[in-house]
């Protein structure tokens, strides 16, 4: 049987990709299998005035409630949610400094929800006066809206000629305000930040998959962190539509270099091990910001959703999560360009889809390490779970291969051969950081995913 | 026969030894041994082993010997050139092969005085006041640097020099029926086989593990996780060490890349010293004070190349600075002492014509043609200053790429390279030599801007990288034909399919998906014929 799509996109990426699996297209009120919706269209489907029941063979790119992790006013709420919870637990993830940050949950600017938390914010802004702190319109994308103030007096001058007075009531339309990161890692004296694909299948359980192939954004200006400059929001704002409005913007490589090219620099010129620190942080951020919102997201079996996070790295090394896209850009800027998307959309395909390629929703989400592609696996519970169960299984075959049996354990699975690595350096009391990875079929990657991925705490009883 | 041999010894040590004392590095290394002598270690009663002994713990020796190596290196003894070269005193002994570099030197010299003409620009002037404060102001922005450049042409592209070394003909050669128009056959160079280059490129032929081919394969001592932990422990041995002999082999199994800049500024001799940062500054303000033809020719370049390459647009403002003072370094005019080629001379104004009033352009004596300019990309992603790229780029710049560009007979020149490139296809791909011999089209046309760009440009930086670290490992540049016929291998099916020069252009336009490394180690594995 041939799998019926509908798309609301017409990307050539998109199609292309359809048509290369001899898949048919049919309208939205035909039966179809496979639905590559917006947003919109994705929730009124499972609206209940819709009436829309979908059957097993259907799957759609969306989660119905996926604004709990892509607006950013509700991305700041359910990690500030989170934290708490865990603190409540007593979970050591939640563990704080001496001046009340947290140790491992650090990895988003301080924000607030303006005009909700006006006064929280002014607080935090006297402890530190003169710092820098960008606003940004919850509802909107592409850059629209944002800009950068230093002065609580801009704040006012903004919100009377805004006309917005902050009454909660009236208000239509919230901001965010967050701590600018006003250090950002500069190459060439350019800023840029991270767009990197982020595939979730599940959220509970949670799997979710890093495309191994994302890129860096830079600004056309030099940056510039002089207030005068403030104003100019092509040294400071890297998304791509605003950088194609500037005089300089370059249509060959539109201001996107690869992520391997990144590594390589940062490799290059800082080093090895600071640069993998810098990675593994970047997936620890983007698995913690996903556990953040699994409980209340609406874990439907026929979703998946691809999300493009933006990550500014800190001339620390340090990397911010800055915020969340649940649909982005398809539009190929350049050949290279569209030659990664066409990838990314092609690799989605083969892990949301069971290996016989028709949508089924009692499929178990479990693709083989070949289906994944340019993906690596971030984070699967299910997988994690099966290994909580039953680390005897280890076989001593699998640790020999791979050197250094101490710290490190192959665990097989139905299907899937998991990578175990307890990483002692991350010990803290009583717990171990433990990494859980997909083995593939080359060394190369095993130890990749080991020296990588922490995943899972586990409670050392 | 013993006695010669220690006299000629002797003779070099004596004229490697008044050499150094000319060298900049000499004053400060004479310092220090001065310093040594009069601390305590070294001894009046035993002064000459004690004075060997402080040496070898200060450094000092290691300093010393690494400076002899560098030197005979960029001095190659009678046994590196061919005999008839000494004999005759040339730099270049093929007579025709002299004649066609002259002749192309002419061509280059005619087309930048004619642009000057036309654009009604002198090759070097002072630089006016305003211009000077806005290239001061703008020099770690160059990007921001306004002119109007559109008028402006490279001088030559690879496509143009590719043309003149296809038309060099040979004085003994007589064409059977047009034959020799189509190939380089006709000229007498002796390359080498494939198995003296297996024996050349022995641990690659040998199949040991190397670094590019998989970093992460066991490693050979059951210490480290894997290779690429093993090769880091050892090259931090290396560079500890600070023996450039040593760096060198050290880079013919790959290098990590985490250790790539210094081990590459050793086997260079490129460290940046103190003496170094001087003469840069100084190099920064010789662009300030003369604007030059170069310059523009040099921006223009990086415009078209480097601020369009996905690669390395992020490095542009580097760049300009790294070429402009490229452009004024008269250590560069060293090139011309083992080069076949002269440098451009200008004349000084309202002067006559003579040898006295005439002088080297630019300063370097290197014209910039089209992509010029990527010859330094590459270091752009090993350092982070631009004085440490600076010095190595002009290091690698000095001991390789300008035989890219010229005619000579030298076995690492451009025209030796292309032979060697027929040559081994012929030999080894008959199938694919006889398809482009059918549909009439030179196979080196294909494969001339990667030979002349070294594959800058052409290879993502990683891949790149590791394929420079062989070129210094053996230091050796016939490791780009070798791969340019491995790329054409591995591709053949597709070029098989195709009739056009544009579509086995466009099959051969990506080469993003290569493992650089494991291409080379496999066609060098080949059993030979």
């Amino acid at each position: 049987m041939r799998v019926a799509f509908c798309t609301d996109l017409e990307k050539s990426v998109l199609v292309s990709n359809f048509e290369k699996r001899g898949w048919i297209q049919v309208g939205p009120d035909e039966d179809w299998n496979f639905y590559w919706a917006g947003t919109i269209t994705c929730r009124n489907i499972f609206s209940v005035d819709s009436g829309y029941r979908m059957n097993d063979f259907q799957a759609i790119n969306h989660f119905p409630n996926h604004y709990e992790l892509t607006r950013k006013d509700l991305l700041i709420k359910n990690i500030k949610r989170y934290r708490k919870e865990l603190e409540r637990e007593g979970s050591p993830l939640a563990e704080r400094s001496e001046t009340g940050r947290y140790l491992h949950l650090d990895f988003v600017p301080i924000t607030f929800i303006l005009p909700a938390d006006y006064n929280m914010f002014v607080e935090e802004y006297r402890k530190s006066p003169l710092s820098t702190w960008i606003m940004k319109p919850c509802g909107k994308s592409q850059g629209a809206g944002i800009f950068l103030i230093n002065r609580l007096s801009k704040l006012k001058k903004w919100s009377r000629e805004s006309k917005t007075p902050f009454n909660p009531a009236i208000a239509k339309e919230s901001y965010v305000i967050s701590r600018y990161i006003d250090n950002p890692l500069l190459i060439g004296g350019k800023k840029f930040d991270l767009r990197l694909y982020v595939l979730v299948t599940s959220f509970r359980p949670l799997k979710a998959y890093l495309f191994k192939l994302g890129f860096c954004r830079f600004c056309t200006v030099k940056y510039d962190a002089a207030v005068q400059e403030l104003d100019n929001m092509f040294a400071h704002l890297t998304n791509v539509s605003v950088q194609r409005h500037g005089g300089e913007y370059n249509s060959m490589h539109g201001g996107k270099l690869s992520v391997q090219n990144l590594r390589l620099y940062l490799e290059s010129t800082r080093g090895k091990s600071v640069t993998e620190r810098l990675f593994a942080n970047i997936s620890w951020l983007i698995v913690h910001s996903l556990r953040a919102v699994a409980s209340v997201m609406a874990s439907d079996r026929h979703c998946f959703e691809c999300y493009g996070y933006d990550i500014i790295i800190d001339s620390k090394l340090k990397p911010w999560l800055i915020e969340v896209n649940a649909s982005p850009s398809l539009t190929s800027t350049t050949v290279s360009d569209r030659i990664l998307k066409y990838k990314l959309i092609s690799n989605i395909l083969s892990i949301v889809l069971p290996p016989d390629g028709m949508p089924d929703v009692r499929w178990n989400k479990t693709p083989s390490a070949e289906a994944l592609g340019n993906f690596e696996l971030l984070l699967d519970e299910d997988l994690a779970a099966q290994d909580d169960a039953g680390p005897s299984s280890s076989s001593s075959h699998g640790s020999a291969r791979y050197g250094r049996p101490s710290n490190r354990q192959i665990i097989r699975k139905s299907g899937w051969q998991v990578a175990v690595r307890v990483v002692s350096t991350r010990k803290r009391g009583n717990l171990v950081l433990r990494c859980v990875t997909p083995e593939a079929t080359r060394t190369s990657d095993v130890s990749r995913y080991c020296s990588s991925f922490f995943v899972l705490w586990q409670r050392k009883s | 026969m013993d006695d010669l041999k220690d006299k000629s010894i002797h003779l070099t040590a004596q004229m490697i030894s008044e050499e150094i004392r000319q060298m900049p590095m000499y004053r400060g290394f004479y310092n220090e041994v001065q310093k040594l002598v009069s601390s305590s270690c070294v001894s009046n009663s035993n002064f000459r082993p004690s004075l060997l002994n402080a040496m070898r713990q200060t450094g000092l020796e290691v300093e010393l010997r690494n400076t002899v190596f560098h030197w005979l290196r960029a001095h190659p003894g009678p046994q590196g050139r061919s005999s008839s070269a000494a004999v005759i005193g040339s730099k270049e002994p093929i007579l025709f092969l002299k004649k066609a570099q002259a002749q192309w030197e002419k061509r280059i010299q005619k087309s930048l005085t004619s642009m000057c003409t036309e654009l009604n620009q002198v090759l070097s002037k002072c630089r006016a006041g305003s211009d000077k404060d806005e290239m001061t102001e703008k020099w770690t922005e160059l990007s921001t640097y306004d002119i109007d450049l559109s008028q402006y042409r490279p001088v030559y592209a690879p496509k143009d020099f590719l043309d003149v070394l296809l038309w060099i003909r040979s004085p003994n050669h007589r064409s059977l029926d047009g034959e020799g128009s189509w190939d380089f056959s006709q000229i007498p160079l002796k390359v080498k086989t494939l198995s003296e280059l297996k024996s050349l490129f022995q641990e690659i032929a040998r199949g040991e593990p190397l670094l590019g081919v998989n970093p992460n394969m066991p490693a050979q001592n059951n210490l480290y996780q894997n290779l690429e932990a093993e090769r880091i422990a050892l090259g931090e041995k290396v560079i500890a060490g600070n023996h450039a002999p040593v760096a060198q082999e050290f880079l013919k199994r790959g290098c990590p890349k985490c250790l790539r800049g210094k081990i590459w500024a050793q086997v260079l001799g490129s460290q940046v010293k103190e003496e170094h940062v001087q003469h840069f500054e100084e190099l920064k303000l010789f662009v300030l004070q003369y604007d030059m033809i170069v310059d523009k020719l040099l921006i223009k370049d990086v415009q078209l190349t480097a601020s369009n390459d996905d690669q390395y647009f992020v490095f542009e403002d580097v760049l300009y600075q790294i070429m402009l003072c490229f452009s004024r370094d008269t250590e560069v005019l060293k090139i011309f002492n083992n080069s076949s080629s002269t440098p451009v001379t200008g004349l000084l104004k309202g002067k006559n014509p003579s040898f006295e009033n005439s002088i080297v352009f630019p300063p370097s004596g290197v014209i910039p043609f089209h992509g010029f300019s990527m010859y330094a990309t590459p270091f752009c992603y090993m350092y982070d200053e631009p004085i440490n790229l600076y010095f190595t780029f002009r290091a690698f710049y000095m001991r390789y790429c300008f035989r890219l560009h010229e005619v000579s007979s030298h076995e690492q020149g451009i025209l030796s390279l292309c032979l060697l490139f027929e040559r081994m296809l012929q030999r080894h791909e008959p199938t694919l030599w006889t398809h482009f011999k059918q549909i009439n089209i030179q196979p080196v046309k294909v494969v001339f801007k990667w030979l002349m760009r070294g594959f800058s440009g052409h290879l993502p930086p990683d891949q790149l990288l590791d394929l420079w670290d062989v070129v210094l490992g053996y230091d050796s540049l016939e490791i780009f034909p070798i791969l340019a016929v491995a790329i054409l291998s591995f591709r053949k099916e597709n070029i098989l399919d195709v009739d056009t020069l544009q579509n086995i252009e466009a099959v051969l336009a990506d080469l993003s998906s290569l493992s650089v490394v494991a291409l080379l180690q496999l066609s060098l594995m080949k059993d030979s014929i």
